[in-house]
């Protein structure tokens, strides 16, 4: 298995998907093993073609052999002349997506076959996830922007059908469309960033086009504009700000969906897009900038709406927001290695994070926090998983999440202290919020009896993936140092081999990777000290500040703003034209039309007089007429 | 002498006397009547042809033999339409046959 059968990626879930949407309700438990089995399939072929890739890694440069690459020709005009392939690339970045993506989406489909027990229409929930697992990986191999945009527009979709999964409630419908809206502002961005790039590179294929940008085949300005218009896109399937505002509201879906996708892989789309096209972006550093700032402000603003949050799905929401924020900044930096490295370990903690809600979930039937606590002695699996990944999330040493958020703060404290202490001071409040979840959940006095009551741990099907996606929050962050590396296969570690392109040497700096422990520390002293016990003094700090908190939990009145755009322009603008096609198009065209012809009809039915001379009259004029016609056209 | 414009003088004459007989009368058969009219100036007319310009062959006396068959034929028929028609008013007034009127 190379990374020239990188392909058989796409075409398993594919043929699952296929399989399953037609014939769902007849195969037995709706399908879900054959979904599972697949997944497997597909994580053993992830690995296999990592270790290919591993293999071909030769004194810290990446010598393919030309083995790496795969096309067949789709759209062919002209001998080549216009030519779109299917076409597959493998290299680090793709590595790393492939196993990321193979790994949740395991655990998430193992867990599924528990938690979606009884739903209706359980087997079409596992056949979006397939189609959703194929479109996001024919994203990750593709070679070329028109089968990436595709790809992307499909991930679209197989998030629109699942967080629109229960559409008998209303507010999962508009949950859906209006993450299917706002991220469809955001393509619109990306196909014209695409088309400008292809027209003056003249190709699509994403190796051709950083070629081309290296060479300096393209014009400055209308590079930088290119670039610009593709991160939109990123902006819009990675929820920054402003296109942000559908990923909290995208909660409505099931649990594992929402883990799958708008945890660990979906939502990296955008940070897997500018990382691919990083080359590029090194030549317009005006771009990448905006890349930085959009992450950085991004960052900030989520971690706050995270900290008023109630739903426990809705803080990991911001949480993800801000996390894919910090991805955003550490490539606006240009460092793609600590960015990828932050993807890997946010999708292993955070998705553990969505299954660890989920459990509580499926076993209070509640979600917001107010309804909840003292779950830790009903449910001591899920709460010891929920600590793993929330000291990952807050960056605690020896977890995943240090390393990688680490790496970002170190690198924005060599180039920019600016925005080093904002970032540090997002990362506070991330430490704040988590604690705050965790304390308000698992700690203190049970709010809502009943539930408590009801509460159990999970069954085996959902506490397994638990932990093994605690394991790997645990260990996967170890794989940045030399040792690991090199019984992996990579020597030097995952920043300095896998990324071999932006090669960056890790050096553990004590003193920094203190600050840092001791920011999150700091941040977990304070969510002690106002929600531990009965959370008095957060209530009281609440009543200090009511605007501050009504922003907050208004999330800026973002989302009103928008609202208010769209009935006013965009209504206003429907109601115009549909005005326009009424009265013109249809009363004045349509119907007007018909009535001319009417009004002659009343006038001209005189003629027929029923008389018969009348008639002879008008025969004779008539053969007059014809006659003086026939002797002048001679 | 009389030559060919004098008979087709005449049977533009009669022609016109019995087209305007087709428009201006009221009874059924005195339309018919001017149809015959009308018919029997073009007999002339052919005629009038065949004696002194096509006298050789004398085509026009054999068209004029046409005329005469058609011409009985067709009054037969019309006739027999008139009839007809005009059996249940008890009238052959063709003004007030109107009714297939708006």
């Amino acid at each position: 298995m190379g990374m020239e059968q990188v392909g058989i990626l796409v075409a398993i879930p594919a043929s699952v998907f296929v399989l399953l949407a037609l014939t769902y309700k007849l195969l037995p438990r709706g399908g879900d093993f054959l979904v599972v089995l697949a997944f497997a399939a597909m994580l053993l072929i992830s690995l296999a073609v990592a270790g290919d890739y591993v293999g071909h890694i030769h004194d810290g440069h990446f010598a393919p052999e030309g083995a790496n690459a795969f096309a067949f020709d789709w759209i062919n005009i002209g001998n080549g002349h216009f030519l779109i392939e299917f076409s597959t690339w493998v290299d680090a970045i793709t590595v790393v997506m492939i196993v990321v993506v193979s790994t949740v989406a395991l655990m998430v489909a193992f867990y599924s076959m528990s938690y979606m027990h009884g739903e209706p229409r359980y087997g079409w929930y596992f056949a979006a996830l397939s189609l959703f697992v194929t479109a996001m990986l024919m994203l990750v191999v593709s070679g070329n922007l028109l089968q990436l945009y595709v790809a992307w527009e499909g991930v679209g979709l197989a998030s629109f059908l699942l967080i629109g999964f229960y559409w008998e409630r209303q507010s999962a419908a508009e949950a859906a469309k209006k993450a299917f809206i706002t991220t469809r502002v955001g393509d619109v961005g990306l196909l014209i960033g695409i088309v400008l790039l292809w027209r003056q590179a003249g190709t699509f294929d994403i190796q051709g086009i950083i070629e081309f940008a290296k060479s300096g085949g393209f014009d400055h300005t209308y590079l930088t504009t290119a670039m610009i218009f593709l991160f939109m896109g990123a902006a819009g399937k990675s929820a920054q700000f402003p296109l942000h505002v559908w990923l909290p509201d995208a909660m409505e879906g099931p649990t594992p969906a929402s883990a799958l996708i708008h945890a660990a892989t979906m939502v990296v789309a955008g940070v897997y897009l500018v990382a691919r096209m990083m080359p590029v972006y090194d030549e317009v550093l005006i771009a990448r900038d905006v890349v930085l700032y959009t992450g950085l402000i991004t960052a900030i603003m989520a971690a706050t709406m995270g900290l008023v949050a109630n739903d426990i799905k809705r803080v990991l929401a911001f949480s993800t927001v801000s996390q894919l924020g910090f991805m955003f900044v550490a490539l606006g930096f240009g460092e793609v290695g600590a960015a990828m490295f932050h993807l890997l370990t946010h999708a292993f903690f955070k998705a553990l994070l969505f299954l660890c809600s989920g459990s509580v979930i499926h076993a209070t039937h509640e979600q917001t926090v107010e309804e909840l606590g003292g779950l830790r002695h009903k449910m001591p699996i899920t709460t010891v998983t929920f600590i793993i990944g929330s000291l990952a999330l807050a960056g605690i040493i020896p977890l995943a999440g240090f390393w990688s958020k680490d790496e970002i703060l170190h690198i924005a404290s060599e180039q920019a202290p600016v925005v080093y202490v904002l970032l540090a001071s997002a990362a506070v409040l991330t430490a704040i919020y988590t604690t705050r979840l965790v304390l308000l959940t698992f700690f203190g006095e049970p709010r809502n009896h009943h539930a408590y009551d009801h509460a159990y741990e999970s069954p085996f099907i959902m506490a397994a993936p638990l932990v093994v996606l605690a394991v790997l929050a645990t260990v996967a962050g170890f794989v940045i140092f030399d040792p690991v590396g090199q019984a992996l296969g990579f020597p030097g570690g995952i920043l300095a081999t896998v990324f071999v392109e932006h090669p960056h040497h890790f050096v553990f700096d004590p003193m920094f990777a203190a600050t840092a422990v001791g920011t999150a520390l700091a941040g977990i002293g304070i969510g002690f000290a106002y929600w531990w016990g009965d959370a008095k003094r957060a209530e009281r700090a609440r009543g200090w500040a009511p605007e501050l908190h009504a922003l907050l939990v208004n999330r800026y009145y973002i989302d009103d703003l928008y609202q208010a755009i769209i009935n006013r322009v965009v209504l206003g603008m429907g109601n115009i034209i549909a005005l326009f096609e009424n009265r013109v198009v249809n009363q004045s065209g349509v119907d007007g039309g018909a009535q001319t012809i009417g009004w002659f009809g009343h006038r001209l039915k005189f003629l027929q007089t029923g008389r018969i001379p009348n008639y002879a009259l008008a025969m004779a004029v008539g053969v007059v007429v014809l006659a003086v016609l026939a002797s002048s056209a001679e | 002498m009389i030559s060919l414009t004098h008979y087709l003088v005449l049977s533009a004459i009669l022609f016109s006397l019995g087209f305007y007989g087709v428009l201006v009368r009221r009874s059924a058969i005195l339309i018919l009547i001017s149809v015959e009219l009308m018919l029997a100036a073009v007999s002339i007319n052919f005629v009038a042809f065949a004696s002194y310009v096509d006298t050789d062959l004398f085509s026009g006396i054999i068209f004029a033999i046409f005329v005469i068959t058609i011409a009985a034929a067709e009054v037969g028929l019309a006739l027999g339409i008139v009839l007809r028609t005009f059996r249940e008013r008890a009238s052959a007034n063709v003004d007030e046959a109107s009714t297939l009127k708006w």
